[in-house]
């Protein structure tokens, strides 16, 4: 319920400095999801939200006030942790019921309490069971039951679904966004995973090296990354990233690289602001397309190395003077390994990137 | 079911480390059956007439009869018995109570010097008690004492009696002070090793939850280190239980232990085997019952289910 705002958080260990700055606000019952690779940060922005880690600089505010120096008992926010970390010696029912417990509440209250989050979350017939006893799915949901049995507007997810097996952790994701549309509150959610992070966020938040990379909704992060970091990590099997130089043929711009010579859009070459110079190019392997009679100016002639079979679609692993491309095809068009043809790429698909900074064009 | 046939000589090891474990409780419980001249003669081996002599010897005063045999009660095992007792239970539940909380704060708390005192507590630990001795007596009997015109010790000296100063010797603080300070440091050992193993996250997630440092403690860490503190338990009560060095010395004819009552049944003119026997059977059982009972809270795996699969 309550917006949050980071306002130039600054984490040091000792003399490394961890976090260089955030700042981020997060609206009313907004979804946002802080997202990066090991050790950008994410994980510690998050406990620092918590208040389990110091803040060495700046502040959070949470409905205007700050809280950067209350303890995380004072700050009113549940949290579901990574390794779930129930209490091993309470079963399920006085697990979830531990915070109400601690505040003294009315026995009726709580009773009632437990009993609606353990139905939120199906575990209805597992509350005297101790957590030794429940397999990890349920642990989970124990984990998110205890939260949501604070009744407190901020909830705060530390890669909640990375100790799950693969199906598990699909279902417990899709359980998560229905339970999302259930509960109006501001969550916070911290993962690896860039598939859970475009699923439920409202808002990402790609974070990396101790910076904000760029935020956004997953569509506006997907389609229009602002940097090279950015691009590649969003999207799976992860975008082409292929040197190029610009440069004008006969009144076009071209991306010239080797043994490829794509022609930008008019609309594109305009808002570049320059006819020449080193870029990186950003393809998408779905936005290659099988396409024999493709022009020169719109293709590029790949040499099919390994066809990874996925089911509906294959991911084609190819090679071009010296680089690598994968594309994203349907797995009904007619591939011969070995031989070398020809991919059209859509034009609204290039992405181009200054190669020296790494920021979108 | 199938087993594998075993080498004879394992099984000759076997009964060998057996018969050196039980072979002396066995000869004392026999023993303190007997007459002291079935003892002696050594000729009866294990035939021999039964008796309870040597029990109601050692039991005289808190037997509800008097046995025909004694004419005078001199054995105070029941009042003995009592002191080895408070001795005991005191000194193993304050060594516990500190301990626990010195290791708690060994582990999580980074204070300037830790490690220092984490390896100190340890070093202090393989001092002999025996070295303890001499300045502890000397200490106790005339640095840690109370003025007995003063108020407090006026006082004790009124209601209990007594000449001189009122001092720790001979008093049951001063032998539970002394074994408190001689157990602790294993302690703080042991269960250092417990609560490294508690999860951290167990922690995070409780204060999250709304629990103080104290809460944290008493209800999320000390339930989990329940097997560190039974095992902690054990130890310092059998040793607080059988220690006789520093108990002969610093403790008087109304706080003395059941180890030094035993030693006193030696004199220069007879060694009263039967009743030393017996006083030793009665010795051994309320360890064996505590340890009985501090065992059951040791139970592997009290952490199992909290953390990831």
């Amino acid at each position: 319920m309550p917006e949050i705002r980071l306002e130039n958080l600054v984490k040091r260990y000792g003399n490394v400095q961890v976090l260089h700055g955030i700042d981020l606000a997060m609206a009313e019952n907004e979804f946002t999801v802080l997202v990066g690779p090991s050790g950008c940060g994410k994980s510690t922005t998050l406990r620092m939200v918590a208040g389990l880690e110091n803040v060495s600089e700046g502040e959070i505010y949470v409905d205007g006030t700050p809280i950067s120096h209350l303890d995380p008992k004072d700050r009113g926010l549940a949290m579901v942790f990574q390794d779930y970390a129930l209490y091993p010696h309470m079963d399920v029912a006085r697990n979830i019921s531990f915070a109400l417990r601690l505040q003294k509440r009315p026995k009726a209250e709580i009773e009632a309490k437990v009993r609606e989050v353990a139905d939120i979350v199906g575990l209805t017939e597992f509350l005297h069971r101790k957590p030794g006893a429940l397999s990890g799915g349920q642990r989970q949901r124990v984990a998110m039951a205890r939260a949501l049995a604070k009744d407190s507007g901020i909830f705060l997810f530390d890669e909640p679904l990375s100790n799950l097996d693969a199906k598990l952790r699909g279902q417990m994701r899709a359980e998560l966004a229905i339970m999302r549309q259930r509960v109006q509150k501001n969550m916070i959610y911290v993962t690896h995973d860039q598939i859970e992070a475009m699923t439920l966020a409202d808002r990402i938040v790609v974070m990396h090296g101790g910076y904000i990379q760029q935020q956004g909704t997953p569509e506006e992060l997907f389609k229009r990354p602002a940097n090279k970091f950015v691009a590649g990590f969003l999207g799976s099997p992860p975008m082409n990233f292929l040197d190029a130089d610009l440069q004008d043929q006969g009144g076009t711009l071209h991306a010239v690289g080797q043994g490829f010579s794509i022609a930008l859009p008019a609309s594109k070459a305009q808002a570049l602001g320059r006819t020449a110079g080193a870029v990186t190019l950003g393809i998408r392997p779905s936005d290659l397309n099988f396409d024999p009679g493709a022009p020169d100016a719109a293709a590029f002639d790949l040499k099919v190395q390994v066809s990874e079979y996925i089911g509906a679609q294959s991911v084609l692993v190819c090679q071009t003077g010296g680089a690598q491309v994968t594309v994203e095809l349907k797995s009904e068009t007619p591939i011969a390994l070995g031989e070398t043809l020809r991919f059209a790429v859509r034009p609204e698909g290039l992405h181009l990137f200054d190669r020296a900074t790494e920021a979108a064009l | 079911m199938q087993y594998d046939r075993q080498n004879p000589a394992f099984y000759a090891l076997l009964v060998a480390l057996i018969f050196m474990a039980v072979g002396p409780i066995v000869l004392m419980f026999a023993n303190s059956f007997k007459l002291d001249v079935d003892i002696i003669s050594g000729s009866s081996g294990l035939l021999f007439l039964p008796t309870i002599q040597n029990y109601e010897t050692a039991l005289c005063d808190i037997l509800w009869y008097e046995p025909d045999h004694l004419d005078f009660c001199a054995l105070k095992f029941g009042g003995a018995f009592i002191n080895s007792l408070i001795i005991a239970l005191v000194s193993t539940v304050l060594t516990l109570v500190i301990g626990c909380m010195a290791a708690y704060a060994l582990v999580r708390f980074r204070f300037m010097g830790r490690d220092t005192a984490s390896l100190t507590t340890l070093l202090v630990r393989m001092v002999p008690p025996a070295v303890l001795l001499v300045p502890v007596f000397g200490l106790w009997n005339n640095e840690f004492c109370l003025d007995k015109d003063g108020l407090i010790g006026g006082y004790i000296r009124d209601t209990f009696g007594g000449r001189g100063d009122v001092c720790l010797a001979g008093t049951h603080s001063g032998i539970i002070l002394i074994y408190v300070a001689m157990n602790l440091p294993f302690v703080i050992w042991i269960l250092q090793s417990f609560i490294v193993q508690v999860p951290r996250s167990l922690e995070e997630a409780a204060k999250v939850d709304g629990a103080g440092p104290f809460q944290v403690f008493f209800q999320i860490v000390l339930p989990l280190i329940k097997p560190g503190l039974a095992a902690a338990a054990i130890f310092t009560f059998r040793i607080a239980w059988n220690e006789y060095l520093l108990a002969s010395a610093l403790s008087d004819r109304n706080t003395k232990t059941v180890p030094i009552l035993i030693v006193n049944n030696t004199s220069e003119f007879n060694v009263e085997w039967g009743v030393i026997m017996a006083t030793g059977m009665l010795l051994a059982i309320p360890p064996i019952i505590f340890t009985l009972f501090a065992s059951r809270q040791i139970i592997t795996g009290m952490t199992a289910g909290a953390v990831k699969g």
